[in-house]
């Protein structure tokens, strides 16, 4: 399991990471969602033992990464967002280094490495790794990440260069490694990708965690949010007039004012047939719709910004 | 379990490097300069001794001059020496320049270190690699020299081994200064090509740049120009007994020899050689190129076996090469004893850039 502590980091004096407490069990697919540059791969970072925090501590199975880095590496499985092999290594050749570096002998890291590179459907691909697609690099990380069968496996985008089938193939590794107990720590900036595999999730904006929780404890305060934020779409025969209302928060106009996107924190649509009608404007259509999952997160970082 | 991290370590750089073409192309033309120059050392030394030779048989006993003494084997090593400096240089820094720089441009770097390794078991582990796969190459070399000289039936005895081990050993400090110094730039450099190109400035400046200070003209900037020979004495001077050259070379007669003007000027040819010398010795120290052909210099007898000469009719000593010593010094004690400054300026070089290069590791941001 994971435990964050008042966990900040500065560079330059400048917060990236700032007082971030978290805690994730065993067998959760903990999703760390957050826009760029809100501070989910410094977080990975120094629990990966990268970098070492400004303040606070990250505990990984109870141990101190700061402290112990050794074991705490031991334990884990790490897969950065550009993954990087060495050139003029095959994949057998790459994972075997690493196999190495754990203290595998030759024979399990073996037998380790041949098992993983079927896994990610890389096996009997023995080109050097510098002829590897982008996608075909991001598998051979997943292979890596789970080299050492560690209990804690955090994955920076992982999905960022896979093709279709390749994220099916990697949601179900990852589904299949949470079955097992143990803990997947996953950053995206993808909702869609995050909602898709995490059990649990935590959402950063400007290195703050705005919320942490449960897929469903999350799920009802993202209801009740999007209830709190209408859409309407307008549509007429005649140029819209300029609109304002004080529940207003945004109107997005047509090029030729025939068409509008109005974003207001209570149903206007009653005030804007009225405005419509005393200007003299035929309506067309007036329609509702609730936010999208990806304006609902877009909510939670503008609250914290 | 950390020594066999670092040994792990160790073992990929090592295997990296002679698997590389740059290692193999540098190499090979290590190989063959070192066998050009094995081939014209020999031959050199063969022509030296039939000198000596015919020297023990002539009975004059009024000439004066170093070929008296016997050519050393260790001679035939001057003009590998003389390659090696160059070679040997760009091969430390062909290892060098990209060690880290390479993993930062691939990305490798950030997965290595999330694996459960310290940061100096790394640093360490690389600098091992590549020190290991120097020492083979130059270890190859050295073989090679060697059995060169045996198939020309030269076969040199114990104190000649021993200087020969110390020229590999010199030889060896002086490509792993540069490898050093390139390993430093690779860690402060984000990109390979940044870190080659500083370390071929330093490396221009060390080899180039600081012997040339050391030149004749800045020498005599610095020292004052060489006393001039007194008319006294070249009319003192005898006939040529030796030539070589169409300029030809002037042996002095010991009759000139026991004069008090020729005890005055010896003297102060002494003193000024003494005086570049000190300023020439202390200018080496800042530059590897330079201690390593002080030392290799020392160890091949380049310098003890020059005479002084004087340009036909023009009364001007000539030779840039006049040597202090009376006798020249064989004894290996005596060698090393002369050359022990140098050996330990030339062994900071690696060990000031390797600490440099560990440091900066050390501290390196892998974001």
């Amino acid at each position: 399991m994971i435990q964050l502590e008042h966990l900040s980091k500065e560079y330059n004096g400048i917060r990236a990471v700032n007082d971030i407490t978290a805690g994730i069990p065993g067998g959760e697919i903990f999703g760390l969602l957050g826009p760029n540059g809100s501070g989910k791969s410094t977080t990975i970072l120094m629990l990966v033992g990268l970098i070492e925090p400004s303040a606070g501590r990250c505990l990984v199975n109870g141990l101190d990464v700061a402290r112990d880095p050794i074991a705490v590496k031991q334990q884990i499985g790490y897969m950065p967002e550009d993954v990087g092999f060495y050139p003029t290594l095959s994949a057998m050749e790459n994972l075997t280094y690493f196999g190495r570096l754990y203290g595998m002998d030759t024979r399990t890291c073996a037998k380790r490495t041949s098992e993983l590179l079927s896994l990610v459907g890389l096996e009997g691909v023995i080109k050097e790794v510098s002829g590897y697609s982008k996608g075909m690099r991001q598998r051979l990380g997943l292979a890596k990440a789970l080299l050492n069968d560690p209990s804690v496996i955090i994955l920076d985008e992982p999905t960022a260069n896979l093709d279709p089938q390749g994220v099916a193939d990697y949601r179900r590794i990852i589904r299949g490694v949470a079955h097992e107990g143990k803990t997947v720590v996953v950053s995206s900036h993808i909702l869609e990708e995050i909602s898709k595999v995490s059990t649990s999730i935590g959402i950063l904006s400007g290195g703050k965690l705005v919320a942490q929780g449960s897929w469903q404890d999350l799920a009802g305060n993202l209801s009740a949010r999007s209830a709190s934020h209408v859409t309407i779409h307008v549509e007429t025969q005649d140029p819209i007039p300029e609109f304002s209302h004080q529940d207003l928060i945004s109107i997005d106009y047509e090029r030729d004012r025939h068409g509008a996107v109005i974003t207001a924190r209570s149903d206007l649509r009653d005030a804007v047939a009225t405005h419509l009608a005393q200007n003299g404007v035929r309506l067309r259509e007036l329609s509702r719709e609730g936010l999208s999952l990806e304006e609902t997160f877009l909510s939670y970082y503008q609250v914290a910004g | 379990m950390a020594g066999s991290r670092l040994f792990t370590i160790a073992q990929k750089e090592f295997f990296d490097h002679v698997k590389s073409r740059k290692f193999l192309l540098i190499f090979g033309i290590l190989l063959v300069v070192a066998i050009v120059g094995m081939i014209g050392g020999i031959a050199e030394y063969n022509k030296s001794l039939d000198q000596y030779n015919r020297h023990q048989s002539a009975t004059s006993s009024d000439i004066q001059g170093y070929m008296a003494e016997k050519p050393s084997i260790l001679g035939v090593f001057s003009s590998v020496a003389t390659y090696l400096v160059f070679v040997g240089g760009v091969l430390g820094i062909a290892m060098g320049f990209d060690l880290v720089s390479k993993e930062k441009e691939s990305k490798s770097l950030k997965i290595l270190l999330s694996h459960p390794v310290y940061r100096d078991e790394v640093i360490n582990g690389k600098a091992l690699g590549g020190i290991i796969a120097l020492g083979c190459a130059l270890g190859v070399v050295l073989f090679i020299a060697l059995a060169t000289l045996l198939v020309y039936g030269i076969v040199p005895d114990g104190n000649e081994l021993v200087l020969m081990a110390v020229f590999g050993g010199v030889s060896f400090l002086l490509i792993f200064s540069y490898f050093a110094i390139a390993l430093f730039m690779s860690t402060a450099m984000d990109e390979s090509g940044s870190a080659l190109i500083y370390t071929i400035i330093i490396f221009i400046v060390l080899s180039v740049l600081v012997p040339t200070l050391a030149n004749d003209t800045v020498m005599e900037t610095i020292v004052g120009s060489q006393p001039e020979l007194p008319q006294e004495l070249i009319d003192q001077m005898q006939a040529p007994v030796n030539s070589t050259g169409s300029e030809g070379v002037f042996m002095v007669r010991n009759s000139a020899g026991s004069s008090d003007a020729w005890k005055q000027f010896n003297g102060r040819m002494q003193a000024y050689w003494e005086k570049r010398q000190t300023v020439h010795d202390t200018l080496a120290l800042f530059s590897p190129t330079m201690n390593y052909e002080t030392i290799t210099s020392s160890v091949t007898y380049k310098t003890a076996s020059s005479a002084m000469a004087v340009g036909p009719g023009s009364g001007k000593v000539v030779s840039a090469s006049f040597s202090i010593a009376e006798k020249q010094e064989t004894c290996v004690e005596n060698i090393l004893g002369k050359i022990l400054a140098n050996i330990v300026a030339l062994l900071l070089f690696p060990v000031v850039f390797f600490g440099l290069a560990y440091v900066r590791f050390m501290r390196l941001d892998v974001r």
